[in-house]
């Protein structure tokens, strides 16, 4: 027994992670390691003292970087994530040859369409490429969520429902995105990207958003070395007394802003709008707009970057006015909305806006080309592909709230019963 | 207590590092029984570890307490990493301490299940448990639904005050001297609780090893 429950962290071993902040495979590994809530130390390379205590001298060869130390004391030189997350015994083949229903992405809606799913005997399974929660995964407190009178952490959130979807027998395949979907009879079979195979009688595409790019010289080359898309959850710690930059006008934008100031010196948060109301919920503006190391610049839009290795400062032009102002920033957050997620759906025949969502319900007949094959409209939810039906920020007309998400990823399961109904054997 | 590092006397921890004979093991059981905490007995760490093993349901919220007991036989082991169970130390890992401060507090102090070890037992069946931050001590008096407490042979004492002793003179600077190798900061007996009798038939089980383990 010990006297001491520091900081309440495990105590058995976890993984040490060996790179440079600037690296972006180091990046990459930090957030799937953080998002799937798996103990790590990060050693900054920069940092000789940390590497030496860490690595008892043997060094790490600037080639072999990241280097990854996982529990069990053996060695992934150039780690990857897919070599992180087999190391770490991540990785699991599906239980069963066929399910009743796939689901596509562990965000909420496709977590919550496999709690009641599975809460109502049917053989679920969820395929997720990274971490279960998806984009709300990442947000540090929802407090407008039904129930939760005081807000929930987006990972808690994710990990509760995870438990409870687990707990009702559906599987979650991690790691692996898919990469292709193709009908098999009056079902689907996906193909994940370590070639594994999936059969479905129905499918749920789930799989969320992606955040948007923003589209600035020179930004996408300093992913990971100051530069961010999301919240970056592996990095709040990181930005203790620093010089923050938020990019958005959403409500990710604003928890994000939320959480930085808990650590950073200052937080500017540029919108590009003319103001936070048409975007952001009320309580978050009142949030956002009280805190005294936090700077709202409405009409501002980033323009370039300044950087060494490193960012060092986002150049920002505000209003009508053509001057490029040059703003010292140590690290850039960007939160302006999302890209569907359907990279896995090509060549399926699955029909999206030219924007990418996915339509569905009665909007499937005005597309042309739509081809719907039954006698029976498409169902509310339901795709032009008979059986494939989508849920949450990915659908064509979804709200971008949790609890819409949550409240269609529940009701894609009773259209999930009409179809199977409708192939036999529900 | 003082920031200063102590280190306990050679006849200190010989006193509190020798093995209780089968004799006080089984006179501690029987009074930990007569106080309503269920006595287990096992030879060996292993046989400890497997005990816990048996005790814990599958998929519950287990939190272990910081314990090199527990370190020592594999179960901090089992609980964080066999997928068995959900521990809640992981969760806790995963927060953010600004922004989830509340949430982790929550968490940590009602789990299912809380494993851990004391500092002492005494032959009249009382618990003694040190803390510097007591945040492990809630969870054990009421938060958690069960505790599961393995303990070395070599913590029985004669009674309270020896078991006082014990924490004072022979626990506290080992542990001082961990917690600042480990987190840089001094420990403390900053919080002491004594468990003399449990109301709740079942809740707590105290494992007796027949082996030297922990401090």
């Amino acid at each position: 027994m010990s006297m001491f429950d520091y900081d309440a962290r495990p105590v058995t071993p976890g993984v040490v992670l060996v790179g440079t902040r600037a690296s972006r495979g180091a990046y990459a590994i930090r957030d799937f390691l953080s998002r799937n809530g798996y103990p790590f130390e990060w050693v900054d390379l920069d940092r000789a003292d940390a590497v030496a205590a860490v690595l008892a001298g043997a060094g790490a060869e600037p080639a072999a970087l990241p280097l990854c130390i996982l529990p069990d004391g053996s060695r992934l030189p150039s780690a990857t994530v897919e070599q992180v997350a087999a190391g770490l015994g991540m990785i699991a083949a599906p239980s069963r040859s066929e399910y009743d229903l796939m689901i596509i992405g562990a965000g909420l809606a496709g977590l919550a369409a496999a709690v009641n799913a599975a809460s109502e005997g049917l053989r679920t399974v969820v395929v997720e490429a990274v971490a279960p929660g998806g984009q709300a995964g990442t947000t540090s407190m929802i407090e407008n969520l039904l129930g939760f009178p005081n807000g929930i952490s987006g990972s808690e959130l994710a990990t509760r429902a995870t438990v409870q979807a687990r707990r009702f027998g559906a599987e979650l395949l991690l790691a692996r995105p898919l990469v292709g979907v193709s009908a098999d009879g009056p079902g689907y079979v996906a193909e994940l990207s370590d070639g594994t195979l999936i059969r479905g009688r129905a499918v749920l595409f789930a799989s969320g958003v992606e955040w948007r790019r923003l589209d600035v010289p020179g930004v996408d080359d300093l992913l990971g070395a100051g530069v961010y898309y999301g919240a970056g959850p592996s990095e709040a710690l990181a930005c203790t007394d620093s010089r923050v930059v938020v990019v958005g006008g959403g409500n990710s934008a604003g928890q994000a802003v939320v959480r930085f100031s808990r650590y950073a010196q200052q937080v500017t948060l540029l919108v590009r709008g003319h103001d936070l109301g048409s975007s952001m919920s009320q309580y978050l503006i009142d949030q956002v707009t009280a805190i005294p190391n936090v700077d709202v610049r409405v009409h501002t839009q980033v323009v370039g970057v300044e950087a060494d290795d490193r960012l060092g400062a986002v150049i920002v032009r505000s209003g009508d006015s053509t001057e490029r102002v040059p703003l010292p920033t140590d690290a850039l957050f960007i939160c302006i909305g999302g890209t569907p997620r359907t990279d896995g759906a090509a060549g399926s025949g699955l029909i999206t806006n030219t924007a990418g969502y996915v339509v569905t319900g009665s909007d499937v007949a005005r597309e042309p080309g739509s081809d719907w094959p039954l006698p029976r409209e498409p169902l509310p939810l339901e795709t032009n592909l008979p059986g494939v039906l989508a849920a949450g920020d990915v659908r064509l007309g979804s709200v971008k709230r949790c609890a819409a998400a949550i409240g269609e990823g529940s009701m894609a399961v009773a259209l999930v019963h009409r179809r199977l109904a409708e192939v036999g054997g529900d | 207590m003082t920031d200063q590092q102590v280190v306990a006397h050679p006849d200190v921890a010989a006193e509190f590092t020798e093995l209780a004979s089968d004799e006080r093991i089984a006179k501690a059981a029987a009074a930990l029984e007569r106080n309503g905490i269920r006595p287990l007995l096992a030879a060996t760490g292993a046989d400890a570890r497997a005990l816990v093993g048996s005790l814990l349901t599958d998929g519950a919220e287990v939190y272990n307490n910081t314990s090199r007991t527990l370190e020592a036989i594999g179960v901090a082991d089992d609980i964080e990493r066999s997928g068995r169970y959900q521990p809640l130390r992981l969760r806790l890992y995963r927060m953010d301490r600004e922004m989830q401060a509340r949430e982790m507090r929550t968490l940590a102090a009602s789990p299912d299940y809380v494993v851990g070890s004391v500092h002492a037992l005494t032959e009249d069946g009382s618990l003694l448990i040190a803390s510097a931050s007591g945040s492990q001590l809630g969870p054990l008096v009421s938060g958690a639904g069960h505790v599961i407490l393995v303990i070395g042979a070599q913590k029985i004492v004669g009674d309270v005050a020896t078991g006082m002793r014990r924490i004072h003179e022979y626990c506290y600077p080992l542990e001082d001297a961990r917690a600042r190798r480990a987190y840089g900061v001094p420990s403390g007996v900053n919080n002491i609780l004594i468990i003399n009798k449990v109301i709740i038939p079942g809740r707590v089980t105290a494992i007796i090893v027949s082996e030297r383990l922990g401090f």
